[in-house]
């Protein structure tokens, strides 16, 4: 919120500069947004009259004015604003003036008209974020002025963050209190000008069938109002405060509100249907907010209502048929305590905000609910005439937060900020309102009514550590503990080291995404609500973030990509849901690039399989590809699971061409992952001798059949081979001239070593026969000649 | 002229001859053939040596003398010419296999932490480094862990600042059977670790630091739906604000590699009490006021704050014998910081470009 230094000054006697208050506001936990200079920037801004308003002759909105700014010469300007009439008077830009947004005014012509400067908004004053139409100045606003003179902004405001927890803060009276104890200067007292009740009003009749929700309570009834706009003094405060004027009644409620912190509502007395009664509402009853929303409320809402409509959504926002408006003339003011929690509950479900909400859900001073009804009556009777009737008053303001007392142990607040606490603590806490009873190391605070946050000895602590500053803590470094190194998880790590990049992208994908690599089984885990259908969805694979990612680098100049991330996969299960920690890879492209020894080539299967393979070994697993075929979403012949013990712990395989497709990727993609929650603990290498003795090694070329499993193969050489065959691979394989049709020819090496003696002749023999005779009988190989 | 003059003549011919031949000699095959055409079983002096039978028995050992010196003399003379056909053929083969030092090393493919990653392992590694134990929890969560136990109410005004993202159906997750979300914050795992640790029986002092992922519904230039937070948080007997900043100054000033100034600000958070901003001197204009710091030479972090006891109670800690402090930090928002990153985007673009260029 915002608070102008002049207002604060108002209520305590400050003599630093605001930016020393800045500092000061900072160090007590408001937390300061920025100081605006408002006056700084509309040099140049002067008070105007419009002497003549006339329709543009090409243009339907905008006008052509004569505006007097005290000069000779009157000043032709072209207008496009609406809510201005003839003896208006407006802020006018003069020429060479730069308004707050950088505009600076220049003679020009628009639509054919010479336009001699410019008429502003709030906004373009730099005093508004938002604003319909000119600002309309005080009919009494001498022409010629300065603005920024005449509406007092020749000051500093203060544009605070207030934390939750301090509603006490949201007006001008508590961050005077903040500042006032702070410095040790006295708080200035509330100037309550009391109306004087004229007996023959009636009094307000007002029945509180909801007295949980609504614990206090008051009405009166002012007639005979002749309403006006409020004086300039009064506008130029609420313009500080980041508030509109509206009409007088309401600029005079805003205004209390900012004062004190309550917030207050008038209803056209002569709208109302009888007696007011503030109840719970009824499921299904209409209200026509103020906003133009028409809502059907909930059972529990809490509502004020005359005998035939809900007037007002308590403590949110009045409705449109009971409002004031320019013609009203007898009013009813209402002044109340609601219950923090109810509001907010209510506030959220129809999703409103007003300033008296986020007052009231962080609770307002109880005590200040009549001082606030006197000081509004008061000021709406001297600016716009009436007389005001007795006050009705239900429930006890007094009982609210009464008594409330925080016993604390000085030792303990040292213990828990870590410094000494000096006596003085007793004569810091008194001054932010708070009452001492000391005995010994026993503390008693008695809390005042509008600190609803405080409630338990940290609270006490807080508030005496930031009068005293937290600057004030030492740093200190605890003793160490020892804990036993947690195990550190490498998973991307060793992908990285492969060559991948680490990738990170969103858990939440679309419904269609989701679709490419898994069926559609009801275990999805959906969001309510998305930021777009786009990230709708909490991903069971991680391929389509990956596939994004490659589109996204191959459609800028890059020609190929390796692609890691790990995170989690969601899915709903019978009990709930699980998350899986997961390895993903992604391959496309031109493994490389052209280089002087070597020419680029496109990634294939076997390249992302070496990286999977090279991943299981640096864990001490070992990984089993088995083809299959029905992989959602991969390309059949060219996909396999991952089988590492006895987990089926990952897939690997070629992503289906239309699916690269609608990804935009010519290239062909490959994709593994390997769910990391199911790999078993792997083998830990252990020493063993080095061998004493020569090996030999042997190479034997077969021919199979062209759909041979090489894994197949390898494992009946290993069991064929013995003892003493250490090591097997295939060092050539294949297919084409000189091999018949349907076959392909296989190179395989072996080694064989006696691990006690030299190796004969007979034994590598007896070894590459007995390894012969198995290829023929399980494969019906033959040596190839 | 006597049969030995003659054989001495003989002999100085073909010596001659021979040194000649040797000197012309190219290659080393050409130097081996000569040295058996002349000192091998048919060779030249062995040609020679035919002749002395017929000399008188007297005269034989003074030519023998000349054979030898002869002989000695040639194999010295290939000698030297093999060393210096060697020599040669050894520069030869120098100057055949120069290269080009300057030729780019065969490359081999260089892969890179993410960035975030990278952050997320310094910054644990400074925590376990300090004796804070590594825990993690779950995204999706339900509505006690992320705020109820955290002193977060239902008509909190506080559960407002979250943004949450819910999930479409409740579905029953153990005791709790509530609408689920995604969790907003790391401190959930405040209260789940906190719970494990006494389940298995221990008590305090527990110190815990946990990593993760968190999400909140706000997507624009400075806001990510899905970003990283580091929760840490030590309970124990008289723990302290002065310990929270103790171990704050060491680990901001840790991860920055520098000594960063922290200045703590009374703050709000419904899960601590009292609550602090964290500040630490802008490092950029070393907090002189920069276009960073908006002038203020001070950046703000992270929020901390000694752990209300409401929390403490929550997982059954008596909050009279023990207290502790606790912080979340922006993972992403610290490496933006320590990089010189300007925008938070360009972490979940995944560009190659800037991936390789962070990760080298």
């Amino acid at each position: 919120m915002k608070i102008p230094f002049s207002w604060l000054k108002e209520q305590v006697a400050l003599s630093k500069t605001p930016a020393e208050i800045a500092d000061d506001l900072v160090r007590l936990g408001h937390e300061v947004e920025g100081v605006e200079m408002p006056r700084a920037a509309v040099q140049g801004v002067r008070v105007g009259q419009i002497r003549s308003k006339q329709p543009h002759p090409d243009a339907d909105k905008l006008s052509l004015l004569k505006v007097d700014i005290g000069e000779a010469e009157m000043l032709d300007i072209v207008c496009g604003a609406s809510n201005m009439g003839e003896g208006d008077k407006i802020p006018v830009a003069t020429l060479g003036t730069t308004l707050p947004n950088g505009l600076t005014i220049k003679k020009g012509k628009i639509r054919g008209e010479t336009s001699c400067g410019m008429c502003c908004s709030e906004t373009e004053l730099g005093l508004a974020d938002e604003s319909a139409g000119l600002l309309i100045l005080p009919a009494d606003a001498p022409v010629g002025a300065e603005v920024g003179e005449y509406l007092g902004l020749e000051e500093a405001v203060f544009d605070l963050s207030i934390t939750p927890n301090r509603g006490d803060c949201m007006n001008v009276r508590g961050i005077a209190r903040d500042l006032a104890a702070d410095a040790g200067l006295p708080l200035a007292d509330v100037i309550s000008h009391v109306a004087e009740v004229e007996t023959a009003i009636p009094a307000a009749k007002v029945t509180v069938t909801a007295e949980g929700d609504c614990p206090v309570y008051m009405a009166r009834r002012i007639e005979g109002v002749t309403l006006a706009d409020s004086p300039a003094w009064m506008q130029t405060g609420l313009i500080l405060a980041g508030m509109r004027p509206v009409n007088g009644i309401v600029d005079v409620l805003n205004y209390v509100m900012l004062d004190f912190g309550q917030p207050m509502h008038a209803f056209d007395a002569d709208r109302l249907n009888g007696d007011i009664c503030i109840r719970s509402a009824q499921a299904g009853e209409d209200f026509a907010a103020l906003d133009g929303r028409e809502l059907k409320l909930h059972a529990g809402d809490l509502v004020v209502c005359d005998e035939t409509d809900v007037i007002a959504l308590a403590g949110i926002m009045g409705s449109e048929p009971s409002g004031v408006t320019d013609t009203t003339t007898n009013i009813v003011l209402e002044s109340a305590f609601f219950r923090p929690a109810r509001v907010s509950e209510t506030r959220r479900t129809y999703a409103m905000v007003s300033e008296a909400s986020m007052r009231f859900e962080r609770g307002v001073d109880p005590l200040m609910v009549e001082t606030a009804m006197q000081k509004a009556s008061a000021l709406i009777t001297e600016l716009f005439g009436g007389a005001v009737g007795e006050i009705t008053v239900c429930g006890d303001a007094a009982a609210i937060n009464a008594g409330r007392s925080v016993s604390c142990s000085v030792a303990r607040i040292s213990s828990r900020l870590g410094i000494d606490i000096p006596e003085s603590v007793d004569a810091v806490l008194e001054r932010m309102a708070f009452g001492i009873r000391r005995d010994g190391d026993r503390l008693d605070v008695d809390v005042p009514p509008f600190r609803h946050d405080v409630t338990i000895p940290e609270d006490i602590s807080e508030e005496y550590a930031r009068v005293i500053g937290f600057d004030a803590i030492p740093e200190i470094l605890p003793a160490l503990a020892t804990t036993a190194p947690a195990k550190v998880d490498r998973s991307i790590h060793d992908a990285v080291a492969d060559g991948f990049l680490q990738v990170v992208t969103y858990a939440f994908i679309s419904d269609g995404e989701q679709r490419l690599f898994v069926e559609d089984d009801g275990l999805d885990i959906a969001l309510q609500n998305p930021i777009s259908d786009a990230m709708s969805v909490m991903r069971r694979s991680a391929w389509p973030g990956l596939l994004n990612v490659a589109k996204h680098n191959l459609n800028r100049q890059q020609s190929g990509v390796a692609l890691a991330e790990q995170g989690r996969l969601y899915v709903k299960t019978e009990n709930g849901h699980d998350e899986n920690n997961v390895l993903a890879w992604l391959m496309s492209g031109d493994v490389g690039q052209d280089e002087w020894h070597a020419q680029t080539r496109k990634a294939d299967f076997f390249d992302l399989k070496a990286a999977v393979e090279s991943w299981l070994a640096k864990r001490g697993l070992i990984g089993r590809f088995i083809a299959d075929d029905s992989i959602a979403g991969l390309q059949a012949g060219q996909s396999a699971k991952i089988m590492v013990g006895r987990a089926e712990a990952g897939r690997i395989g070629k992503v289906d061409g239309d699916i690269a497709d609608s990804f935009d990727i010519d290239a062909p993609v490959f994709v593994a992952d390997i769910n990391l929650d199911l790999l078993p603990e792997g083998k830990k290498a252990k020493f063993q001798p080095l061998p004493e003795f020569p090996g030999v090694e042997r190479d034997l070329v077969f021919l199979f059949d062209k759909n041979s499993s090489s894994d197949a193969i390898l494992n009946a050489v290993r069991s064929a081979g013995g003892k003493l065959l250490t090591e097997t691979r295939i060092f050539d394989r294949y297919a084409g001239k000189g091999v018949p049709e349907g076959k392909v020819s296989l190179g395989i090496r072996f080694a064989l070593q006696d691990p006690n003696r030299t190796l004969t002749q007979q034994d590598s023999d007896a070894a590459m026969q007995s390894i012969i005779a198995a290829m023929d009988k399980k494969f019906g190989a033959v040596l190839r000649g | 002229m006597s049969e030995i003059d003659s054989l001495k003549a003989q002999l100085e011919t073909l010596q001659s001859e021979a040194l000649a031949s040797f000197a012309q000699a190219a290659s080393l095959s050409e130097l081996q053939q000569l040295r058996v055409n002349y000192l091998g079983k048919k060779g030249a002096l062995t040609e020679v040596l035919k002749g002395v039978g017929k000399l008188p028995a007297e005269e034989r050992p003074v030519i023998g003398q000349h054979v030898n010196k002869t002989k000695s003399a040639l194999a010295e003379a290939l000698d030297a010419s093999e060393a210096d056909l060697a020599v040669k053929a050894k520069a030869e083969r120098i100057e055949a296999e120069r290269i080009d030092v300057t030729l780019p090393g065969r490359s081999k493919p260089a892969g890179a932490l993410h960035p975030v990653q990278q952050g997320l392992d310094e910054m644990t590694a400074i925590f376990s480094q300090m004796g804070f134990a590594v825990a993690e929890g779950p995204e999706i969560e339900n509505e006690f862990h992320n705020f109820d136990a955290l002193n977060i109410p239902p008509e909190h005004p506080a559960r407002a600042m979250h943004d949450t993202f819910f999930i479409n159906e409740k579905f029953a997750e153990g005791e709790h059977s509530e609408p689920m979300l995604l969790r907003t914050h790391t401190s959930p795992v405040q209260i789940r670790a906190m719970k494990r640790f006494l389940e298995e029986g221990h008590e305090p002092p527990l110190a815990v630091v946990a990593p993760g992922r968190v999400y909140r519904c706000d997507y624009d230039v400075t806001h990510s739906p899905m970003f990283h937070q580091v929760e840490v948080f030590k309970v124990d007997r008289d723990v302290s604000m002065a310990h929270l900043k103790g171990v704050l100054k060491h680990f901001l000033s840790t991860y920055f590699e520098k000594e960063v100034d922290i200045r703590l600000r009374p703050h709000y958070f419904p899960f601590t009490e009292p609550s602090a901003e964290v500040d630490i001197g802008c490092v950029f204009c070393a907090g002189k006021g920069c276009r960073i710091c908006k002038g203020s030479g001070w950046i703000e972090v992270l929020g901390s704050g000694m752990i209300h006891p409401n929390v403490l109670r929550s997982v059954g800690i008596d909050a009279d014998e023990f207290s502790g402090f606790a912080f979340g930090l922006g993972v992403e928002r610290l490496v933006m910081l320590k990089e010189g990153i300007p925008d938070l985007r360009l972490f979940f673009e995944n560009d190659v470009r800037f991936l390789r260029r962070m990760g080298s």
